[in-house]
């Protein structure tokens, strides 16, 4: 265990925290755009620098480990000062696109400008000039508004293990992109929108045909419906409309989601959705009841084990179902049809 | 009372005369923009972000001023409707303070959301931008006359207080701004500081100094409660944060005398788990002062 002082605070934490998560502990707020607890830290961002006495010159809290007897001060003048610089520099190479940015309302920079009252650069200095990348079918990238914290790039090569993207260039000309500038299309990204999940600011934005400000939106968390992962997440919902989907960073996915859990929502609205089943009737498909569909199934299940024996049947459940229900599933036909014909369709 | 039959964007409904095309399609769930609008108060027709296409007329109508009329047919999202609106933003925006970035209005600005809507963007421009000073002179009220887009409402609503008509246009053309009294600061004017004018600012001219720098809008839970001080029951808002109440602030008064300061302070010291200290005028200067004599309670406080 290790003893120091945060803000005139005491406090002891285990060997090899951060000064982050130190003062996280103590319930003091650092602001980062370039941390996530998942990542290996990164001190790309600066705005975590804080004072260490002794220290030569400010440090990154998210990266520097605390030591015996370490004196930080977490809101110094020193600091503000230097946050409020790295601020200026952030906004002057971005677009004031605030009033009708997608991000407006979510976004950490204009979280920070707004706490360490920012407005301008006031550096009258070059500014990026990409078009905005939309290769992807699934999400947007807005280079000129990317302040490099790099966490996209982090977690599609830490967590995501794909490799897709990384930083092409140097110097001012640096920028997240596919090797050698191709299109998404033509690179190893499968779409999962983890970058676009972690980005801080409006770079990364998923595509929807809805128009919604983030004020707008209710979340309600939910269980992904398409496999036996049982990945959280919260959907994005507008009056009645999901228009998004946000992972949850708890077991079992940690914040991270695949390309259907993210963007495959769409069906929930679709009109092509069934909603009630359909019974064939003289040759054509008519709108039932459940009821009415379990008793034809039922019926001609018992029809056919009677006719043909229970081994003319066979049951075929989905990666979908709960374990329970697909334990209930092979109950059924293992005891009441009385066969072993029972699989699973292992994935969607 | 006579019914008219009218056709709004193919639709026809049935409203009694009288009715304007604004209030004839909210009846229909179609919503239509309005910056100046503000019924009861500010009838006038001025921002004309309002304008919907009106068969057989010669121009686009102000809808919350035009009557209906037997067999009218509005439109009101057609393509010219929309390109006059794109217009009308852009011109506001091209004398407006982009800074959204950190305005404590975003998030509750009719600019900001009707911007958004009709995706019309800053653009950078040579024309003459209003370059007015910031009146912090009254210490509940934020002045900020460069984010003014003169719809008038505030200057309406003042002059609805008996007595008051504090706040008022001044000067004309390009260099029309909304004065209080003639053109002093707010601090020197006759305002008392009902809040009145804040509640119905569409944009972020005039915003509560005491919602000031606390939290965005939309990190803010919001409850509505109605002050007990007089019978008028006016209806302010709390506003919280993390579970604790931040601020207080007046919503849009109705009819009788609604948003008095001891009203507005009562609430305050009520329901604020931190409020801040009452300040009064005195010989023209604001002064911190305590509860019980903001709220006059001294006298009694001095008996017990």
């Amino acid at each position: 265990m290790v003893n120091l002082t945060i803000n005139g605070k005491p406090v002891q934490v285990e060997n090899n925290t951060t000064i982050l998560q130190a003062a996280e502990s103590l319930g003091i707020e650092i602001p980062t755009f370039c941390y996530d607890k998942r990542l290996i830290g990164h001190g790309a961002c600066r705005i975590c620098v804080v004072e260490v006495k002794g220290a030569k010159a400010l440090q990154t809290a998210c990266t520097v480990p605390v030591a015996e007897g370490m004196i930080v001060e977490t809101h110094s003048p020193s600091v503000i000062e230097a946050r409020k610089e790295t601020l200026k520099l952030m906004i002057e190479n971005h677009p004031l696109d605030c009033l009708t940015c997608e991000k407006s309302g979510n976004c950490k920079l204009q979280d920070y400008c707004y706490e360490y009252d920012v407005k301008e650069g006031g550096y009258n200095g070059e500014k990026k000039n990409y078009p905005i990348d939309d290769s992807n079918p699934f999400f947007t990238l807005d280079r000129n508004k990317c302040i490099m914290c790099g966490k996209c790039i982090r977690v599609d090569n830490e967590l995501q293990c794909t490799g897709a993207i990384n930083y092409n260039e140097r110097g001012f000309d640096t920028h997240v992109g596919i090797p050698y500038d191709r299109d998404f299309e033509q690179s190893a990204c499968v779409s999962c929108g983890n970058c676009v999940s972690v980005c801080p600011v409006g770079a990364l934005m998923p595509k929807h045909p809805e128009k919604f400000r983030a004020w707008e939106l209710r979340k309600v968390k939910t269980t992904c419906p398409y496999c036996g992962v049982g990945c959280q997440m919260e959907l994005l919902v507008k009056g009645n409309k999901v228009v998004g989907v946000e992972p949850v960073n708890v077991d079992p996915n940690n914040g991270l989601l695949c390309v259907k859990g993210k963007f495959g929502y769409r069906f929930i609205d679709h009109p092509d959705r069934l909603k009630t089943p359909y019974i064939r009737k003289n040759g054509e498909l008519v709108e039932a009841t459940w009821d009415e569909a379990y008793h034809l199934i039922a019926e001609k299940m018992l029809e056919t084990k009677e006719k043909y024996g229970p081994n003319s049947l066979g049951g075929f459940s989905s990666a979908r179902c709960t374990n329970e229900e697909n334990y209930l599933f092979q109950k059924l036909f293992r005891a009441v049809i009385g066969t072993n014909n029972v699989d699973h369709c292992a994935r969607l | 009372m006579k019914m008219l039959n009218v056709t709004i964007n193919g639709t026809v409904t049935q409203v009694p005369e009288g009715t304007t095309i604004m209030q004839a399609a909210a009846q229909l769930g179609i919503d239509i923009p309005a910056l100046c609008y503000l019924k009861g108060v500010n009838e006038v027709g001025a921002c004309r972000i309002c304008v919907v296409e009106v068969k057989g007329a010669r121009t686009l109508q102000a809808s919350c001023v035009l009557p209906v009329s037997e067999g009218m047919e509005i439109q009101t999202e057609s393509p010219s409707v929309v390109t006059a609106r794109k217009e009308i933003l852009k011109l506001i925006l091209a004398n407006h303070p982009n800074d959204c970035l950190t305005c404590n209005k975003a998030g509750e600005c009719k600019l900001q959301e009707y911007a958004y809507r009709y995706d019309v963007k800053f653009e950078e421009h040579q024309g003459e931008r209003k370059n007015l000073g910031i009146d912090t002179s009254n210490p509940y009220i934020y002045r900020d006359n460069n984010k003014c887009i003169l719809c008038g409402r505030c200057v309406s609503m003042c002059a609805k207080v008996p007595e008051r008509a504090v706040l008022a246009f001044g000067n004309r053309g390009f260099e029309t701004t909304v004065v209080a009294d003639n053109n002093k600061t707010m601090g020197e004017s006759n305002c008392v500081s009902c809040a009145r004018c804040i509640s119905v600012c569409p944009v972020g001219a005039l915003i509560d100094s005491r919602t000031m720098n606390i939290a965005r809008s939309w990190e803010l839970q919001k409850e509505d409660v109605k002050c007990a001080v007089c019978e008028h029951g006016c209806d302010f808002q709390l506003l919280k944060k993390n579970g604790k109440v931040v601020a207080v602030r007046a919503l849009a008064a109705g009819e009788g005398r609604p948003l008095c300061l001891k009203g507005r302070l009562t609430v305050d010291l009520t329901y604020n788990d931190n409020p801040k200290t009452p300040l009064v005028k005195k010989d023209g200067e604001f002064v911190e002062a305590t509860w019980a004599e903001v709220l006059g309670l001294d006298k009694i406080l001095g008996k017990i």
